[in-house]
């Protein structure tokens, strides 16, 4: 038992004073308002910052974005054929990758073996976009199309060298399973303003052609060792969006709320005859279930979307499941608050036959990605959005497999990658980082994985130091003991 | 505002019922050492690196020295000269303590008893955990009291000191049903709640107990906790995740518990068992509690970084389940609160240093070490086999040697020439070896009016891009220079396809040939030979041969290819047989000159033949030795010569198939992978920071000093571990057991943080009632049945749960146990409790995972194409009813349905669920195929045993899940409900047909729909009660 519960206690005449149908949302709102329950242990904040609906009493600063979108590229995506424009690698085709960039990193045994370290400039033409004349390749005409929007950072970096741990470190600040999941943090420290949805929402989309891939895991959305309240619930393309969502066949909503109605009257006689706080807890969260039968599926409801807005989208996006569909999807979470999506997007393991796999992928991508910033903006939200894009690391300048005029493959190159943000809190239409010339280290300005999720956490209001959860006798974060916000990108 | 002045009032009173009172002595371990070790052993305390202004607080010598500054922190009864006090106490930004970026900042009680307990004399103690606990004596109560057990009195004393009085007893029908719970993890049933209630001796509820101690219920419910300390899963947890063969191992916990193994021999036989001497088949399985880590397989990983990452986690296995210490934070620098120095961290990893399994799991059921476990028929069935094989092989031998003493060269018989012939490699059956995946349809003959060889041709219809395929033949096919694939297809007229590819795998499959459209996208590159476009569709409505020369998707001369898919975009496509236009001899193919043969193998770039005679053959033929010659003969003669084949293919196939039962009969034995030490351990280092390539000094296999050393004589390896981890003095252990056992019965341990008995842990609510009961066990000679007994038996555990508003006053969290607990049961008791009530469940001890209901789609959504967990297959019969602990454990998608419900994922050990109420719980309750299914057959229950009328039945339901008969107002409200439910679903038959058919198993009841249908709707109800989902 906990204050949460006595507080409930303490509300119930009101609560009972209703119809069990007929809770008024602020009602719930309030009651389930983990705010009223949590420690009051951090440092008192100025009122201003406002209060958070998570664990934190209020938000660390003034924040610049509500919530989060980040559509993840999982399996690492090729920054050399996308983001890291290399002209100069033309002339080193299939020559080998000098000593003295490698300088003795670490590969993967999967090209460790190898006898050589052939390089494979990318057969993608690059071209000048947006204001600063930003290089973007070909493969990206879309994105290129919104570059003044985004903030590009060519200069992150991991140690993690294989999927496994390295996506397990993105997501969690630690390569070893069992560390809560950066939206399961957010769940824990803000919370969300939307009771009838979860907090921290996963999409995940159909493979799309050209895909090389590799799997997911529960634990990269999993609550580590937070309650398990705050995992990401994976909204589904097929069968209920939420696991047991729908009521069983024959059983209508009319027919449950009866049900529901017949159940709370005597959880309430149980509530009489032993007093536990806990059973007016457990009604009403009977009562949230039976309102998020109603929200999720209005959630996922597409059709009353504008045309030129489904356009915009390109056309997958009717088909649930697809990448398209789960931008548009992330948008409707955005506006009803929920406070951090993430749309994953699979099949980046290029390690073979790159240029012929990933132009399609690619493809899938581009567009939906596109519309999403311009959809946020066109509607205010961009402001208050934080859109990231990126995936776990890079890939490799040397080519792993053949390489000839046609095709080479990439492996995993931890020490250099792009990802992207737009929108809340950073600077639009800026290049941050360089590497050098065989996009193989990072020469200037690095950001390392820690340091993105510190300025994540930083524009939602948190200093990513003070977000802690205590377990077994340690205060844990979602950096670790790493961290430095990027100061520089944001505004 | 109102509500939240009651809050800061109860926060207030929440922290009394510990707090001492002025007039007691402060205790360092309980009030001092908690506020030092979370505001300063940060920067002061035990790690060395870390240590600023050299000050340690850790210690009565490093808190009273004179520090470099001159001034000194500590002076025992003069607060106002310490430096500590005057540093916490400082308006100083840049003086005071904790320093403000630390985040940590010191309460005003806090500040006021850092400064008593100096003013007192700032006595030390040693953490409390590390001490070996002793019998102490029992307090003195005030008042007169009938408690006898020792348990009580301990509590007792404690309410005593906080002015409250226990609660009264729960009534026997509470009372029964808690213990049934907490003994068996299910709920009693009426006749046994009526036969406790008849029975008014004195040892009425002894017996209950002593009744469900025999169930081999109990074993069952304690191993599912145990299982959750032992990480324990049914696949490997990394990338692939596979699946992994270990199930024995669960069922030597289950069966270890039931019959009262001594908790000290459990626990050495898991961490040692392998290297008891004459270790028995039994104590080698239990040794899979260190092979329930995690393991990877994934393709680049770096061999010695995964390798410590699995003795890692054993050791903080181990110290999490044993110790209750968090050794992990050990791994990369001096433990920050704990005495566990790095070094000490790598002393301990060195005990698994030894460890023979490899870093590599190679995806597989039983990567080594792993042992079989067959039972005596089956062995008795294996050596049978084993003498008829050997036999058999022995027949066969002999036939050979008679063959190669009248073997004569015949000369070249022309099979090597420039001909191709064609070698089909699939007809009616696929290769050897081939894993068939996708929809492998096979039509026969007669559906066609001819068909181009054997008797079935393979189909498929589909929309977009479909396909069916196979990978892993063995042997491959050998593709010869100039050799051309086939492959003989028929396209259907009336839904003909976009296009038809082939693709070849030899490792990969970018080896790709397509006719017609270019809409299939894989490898889209059309000069490329992973997307090489032959021409046109094939002619519609009869067989055409497709052929495609090898080299022209990319596979010269020497290439194998181990498999085929058979793909195509939209239409109806049937495919008959397919292979290789060779002249390479392939599986079936033969020789009859040992001349040619050797000719025919030198002319190829590369021979596949093994070693040696790999290397003979590349030899000159002038150039061999007799021995070398001697043995390209023989292996002729056995392997490729086609007299051999034709002669001894009855004994062959007698051989093959004695061979293969063997083989199946193997496969099909429990098997569970175990530990063993490898003869030479590999060195030990301490890795700085951690990190598996930064080697720092050597060490040796030793314990921590802080929890004493190895028993007198005891090796230093795993057994010598296990000796000291069971050692009756040791101060943690059993602790740590007693108390994760309190946690279980009273949903909080005496130790809160049943995970962390050091410095960060919590203090003990009552330390001497831990230490009595630790005692108790180690002095009973580990006999945990006993000690369940007892706590069973105190009155504490038989307290009422009722709570009143003056409780939650003065005892908010029942830390004083000052009433009954009261919690919500867990994930498994939660569909066990369902099964039970409808009578489905199976009941059947031990053997493999079972995979029970799942909604469809979520194994999938995550998985890695060509894991073999990708795709979920749901079981069906009576492996849809059996206990929760049986369900497959996959560890990166583990089942949804009690994830909901705070089970760990189990890819850590973890000895302390988190106990949450949220809203997807109440729709895995309300919509859960399995619950609905359950609550039909619940319903069925109530009408078939609880009599006539519909309220007698709906009493006898609520009856059967609380164990009480419903009170008026109830029992009123069950029927208004089931009658609301009835005259809807009369109005509506079809949806009552409809929740009728949730599940697989089928309605036995003959009944009106709309009658049942309401029926199910207030099981479904009663499922969902507080009370029914509530232990209490």
């Amino acid at each position: 038992m906990n204050l949460h519960d006595i507080a409930l206690a303490h509300t119930r005449r009101y609560f009972f004073g209703q119809t069990a149908a007929g809770i008024g949302a602020a009602a719930l709102a309030s009651l389930m308002n983990p705010r009223l329950f949590a420690d009051d242990q951090a440092a008192p904040q100025p009122a201003a910052m406002g209060p958070s609906h998570g664990a934190l009493p209020n938000f660390h600063h003034a924040r610049k974005a509500k919530r989060v979108i980040w559509l993840f590229m999982a399996d690492g995506p090729s920054q050399l054929d996308m983001f890291d424009y290399k002209p100069k690698m033309e002339e080193f085709f299939d020559k080998d990758l000098p000593d003295s960039v490698r300088n003795g990193q670490r590969i993967t045994t999967m090209t460790s073996g190898q006898s050589r370290f052939p390089i494979a400039p990318s057969k993608f033409k690059f071209q000048q976009h947006g204001a600063n004349g930003t290089w973007i390749s070909e493969l990206l005409p879309q994105i290129a199309s919104v570059i003044d929007e985004l903030c590009l950072i060519k200069s992150m970096h991991t140690e993690a060298i294989n999927h496994d741990p390295a996506i397990t470190y993105i997501q969690t600040g630690s390569q070893i399973p069992g560390r809560p999941s950066m939206g399961a943090w957010l769940s824990y420290g803000i919370g969300s303003p939307n009771a009838d949805l979860p907090a921290y929402v996963v999409l995940h989309s159909r493979l799309a052609a050209g895909s090389q891939t590799q799997a997911l895991f529960s634990r990269l959305w999993g609550s580590g060792f937070l309650p398990s309240k705050h995992q990401g619930v994976a909204l589904r393309s097929s069968g209920d969006p939420v696991l047991y969502l729908s009521n069983p066949p024959g059983v209508d909503a009319e027919t449950r709320r009866k049900m529901l109605d017949g159940l709370a009257e005597l959880n309430k006689e149980k509530h009489e005859q032993i007093g536990d706080p806990e059973i007016v807890s457990r009604i009403a969260q009977y009562e949230m279930a039976f309102r998020m039968q109603t929200a999720v599926p209005e959630l996922v409801d597409i059709t009353k979307e504008e045309q030129s807005v489904l356009e915009m989208y390109g056309p997958e996006v009717k088909q649930p499941g697809t990448y398209a569909y789960n931008c548009l999807l992330a948008r409707r979470l955005a506006e009803r608050g929920v406070p951090f999506t993430q749309v994953f997007l699979r099949g980046w393991d290029h390690h073979g036959s790159l240029p012929q796999n990933i132009p399609q992928l690619c493809k899938a991508m581009d567009q939906p990605t596109a519309a999403l910033i311009k959809d946020l903006k066109q509607r205010g939200m961009l402001e208050d959005t934080l859109v990231v894009w990126g995936g776990e690391f890079g890939r490799t300048i040397y080519s792993q497999g053949t390489l000839n005029k046609d095709t080479y493959g990439r492996d995993h190159h931890p020490r250099n990658f792009c990802m992207w943000m737009a929108g809340g809190g950073v600077k639009p239409g800026i290049v941050h980082g360089e590497t050098d010339d065989f996009s193989y280290n990072v020469t200037e300005k690095p950001v390392h994985i820690h340091d993105l999720n510190a300025t994540i956490l930083h524009c939602l209001g948190i200093n990513h130091e003070q977000l802690t959860y205590r377990f077994q006798g340690r205060d844990f974060r979602l950096t670790d003991v790493e961290g430095n916000v990027v100061k520089e990108i944001l505004t | 505002m109102r509500s939240i002045s009651i809050l800061l009032a109860l926060a207030m009173v929440e922290i009394s019922p510990l707090a001492t009172s002025a007039a007691d002595k402060l205790n360092f371990n309980r009030d001092v050492r908690p506020i030092l070790s979370d505001k300063c052993f940060r920067c002061h305390g035990f790690d060395e690196n870390k240590r600023e202004g050299g000050l340690r607080l850790d210690t009565a010598e490093g808190g009273t020295q004179k520090l470099e500054s001159g001034a000194t922190a500590i002076v025992p009864g003069k607060s106002d000269q310490s430096a500590l006090v005057q540093r916490i106490l400082s308006e100083d930004a840049s003086l005071k303590m904790p320093p403000e970026d630390s985040g940590k900042k010191l309460s005003a009680a806090e500040t006021t008893i850092l400064r008593r307990w100096i003013e007192e004399g700032a006595e030390y103690q040693g953490h409390w955990s590390f001490i070996a606990p002793v019998r102490h004596e029992l307090p003195k109560l005030n008042q007169s009291t009938t408690a006898t057990n020792p348990i009580d009195v301990f509590v007792l004393a404690r309410l005593e000191r906080a002015n409250l009085k226990p609660a009264p007893s729960a009534d026997k029908t509470t009372l029964i049903r808690r213990a049934t719970f907490d003994l068996t993890g299910l709920p009693p049933l009426p006749a046994e709640v009526d036969a406790f209630l008849a029975d008014q001796s004195p040892e009425a509820f002894e017996k209950v107990i002593d009744r469900l101690l025999l169930s081999p219920r109990y074993g069952e419910h304690m191993a599912r906790y145990w299982l959750d300390a032992a990480r324990y899963g049914d696949t490997h947890g990394l990338h692939l995740d596979n699946e992994r063969g270990i199930y024995p191992y669960r069922d030597y916990v289950i069966s270890a518990f039931n019959e009262n193994m001594p908790v000290n021999q459990f626990i050495l036989e898991q961490m040692a068992g392998d290297l008891i001497p004459n270790a028995t088949q039994r104590q080698k399985i239990a040794t899979g509690f260190n092979r329930c880590n995690v393991t990877t397989s994934e393709g680049g990983s770096i061999n010695d970084e995964v390798l410590v990452r699995y003795a890692v986690d054993r050791v903080e296995t181990m110290s999490t389940a044993f110790l209750g210490l968090t050794l992990g934070c050990a791994v990369c620098h001096d433990h920050k609160y704990d005495p566990i120095t790095q070094k000490e961290f790598y002393q301990l990893y060195a005990f698994f240093s030894a460890s023979a399994d490899a870093a590599m799991d190679g995806n597989t059921l039983l990567p080594p070490p792993f042992l079989k476990t067959p039972t005596p028929e089956q062995e008795e069935q294996l050596a049978a086999l084993d003498t008829k094989l050997k036999e058999a092989e022995k027949t066969r031998e002999e036939r050979l040697k008679q063959l190669a003493a009248e073997y004569v060269d015949p000369g070249p018989q022309n099979v090597v020439s420039d001909e191709r012939k064609d070698f089909v490699w699939i007809d009616d059956a696929l290769p050897t070896g081939a894993k068939a995946e996708g929809e492998w349809k096979y039509l026969t003959k007669g559906d066609f009016a001819d068909i181009p060889s054997g008797e079935k041709v393979h189909t498929q219809t589909g929309v977009g891009t479909v396909q069916h395929f196979f990978t892993g033949a063995n042997p491959p096919l050998l593709i010869g220079d100039e050799d051309k694939l086939f492959g003989y297809v028929y396209l259907d007229s009336k839904n003909p396809p976009k296009t038809v590819m082939m693709q070849w795998n030899n490792g990969s499959w970018e080896h790709r040939a397509f006719w017609g459209e270019d809409a299939i996208p894989f490898g889209s590159d059309p000069t490329s030979a992973a997307h090489r476009h032959m021409g046109p569709l094939p002619e519609l409505g009869k067989w055409v041969r497709l052929e495609v020369a090898a080299a022209d998707v990319g596979l010269p001369g020497g290439s194998q290819v181990n498999g085929w898919a058979f793909t195509q975009a939209d239409g109806t496509v049937t495919w008959d047989s397919a292979g290789l236009q060779t002249r390479t001899p392939q599986q079936g193919l033969q020789f009859e000159s040992l001349a040619e043969w050797d000719t025919y193998q030198r002319s190829l770039k590369e021979n596949k033949l093994p070693q040696p005679v790999q290397g003979i053959v590349k030899t000159e033929p002038d150039k061999r030795n007799e021995a070398q010659q001697q043995q390209l003969r023989e292996y002729f003669l056995k392997n490729v010569y086609s007299k051999t084949k034709s002669t001894l293919q009855g004994l062959d196939a007698e051989v093959a198939e004695i061979a293969k039962k063997k083989t199946d009969l193997d496969n099909s034995l429990p098997a569970s992978l175990i530990m063993q030490d490898m003869p030479k351990p590999r060195d030990t280092f301490v890795l700085i920071r951690g990190q598996y390539d930064k080697k720092g000094e050597q060490v040796q296999a030793a314990i921590p000093a802080a929890l004493g050393k190895l028993p007198e004589g005891a090796p230093a390896n795993r057994l010598g571990l296990a000796q000291w981890l069971t050692d009756p003095q040791h101060p943690l252990t059993s602790r740590v057991l007693v108390n994760r056992l309190w946690q279980q019965y009273f949903g909080v341990g005496l130790v809160k943080t049943a995970e962390d008995f050091g410095a960060q842990g919590e203090w003990p609510t009552h330390p001497e009632l831990l230490d009595y009961l630790s005692r108790d066990l180690v002095d009973n000679n580990w006999d945990l049945k006993r000690l369940i007994k007892s706590i069973l038996m105190s009155t504490t555990y038989q307290q009422s749960s009722r709570v009143t508003p003056e409780l939650l006053q003065s005892d908010p969290q029942n830390e004083l146990l000052s009433r009954g607990p009261r919690f919500r049961i867990d994930a498994e008791m939660l569909r066990d409790n369902a099964l039970f009530l409808s009578g489905l469940l199976t009941e059947k001890v031990g053997g493999k995972s079972v995979k029970p209901y799942q909604p469809a789609g979520i194994w999938e959504a995550v998985g890695f194409q060509g894991s073999n967990t990708l795709n979920f297959k749901q079981d069906q019969g009576e492996s849809l009813y059996r206990r929760s602990l049986y369900t497959y454990w996959k560890r990166t998608s583990p089942p949804p349905s009690m994830m909901s419900f705070d089970a760990p994922s189990r890819e850590s050990c973890v000895v302390r669920r988190a106990r949450t109420n949220t809203p997807l719980q109440a729709l895995v309750l309300m919509n859960d195929t399995q619950f609905i299914e359950a609550a039909r057959f619940f319903a069925q229950k109530m009408i078939a045993e609880g009599g006539e009328s519909a309220s007698t039945r709906l009493q006898y339901g609520f009856r059967l899940a609380t164990s009480r008969t419903p009170n008026e107002r109830e029992a009123a409200l069950l029927t208004r409900i089931y009658e609301t439910h009835l005259a809807d679903y009369s109005k509506n038959q079809e949806a009552a047909k409809k929740l009728l058919e949730v599940g697989e198993s089928k309605t036995t009841l003959p009944m009106e729909p709309s009658e049942l249908a309401a029926y199910t709707m207030v099981a479904n109800l009663i499922l969902n009660l507080d009370e029914t989902v509530t232990k209490e």
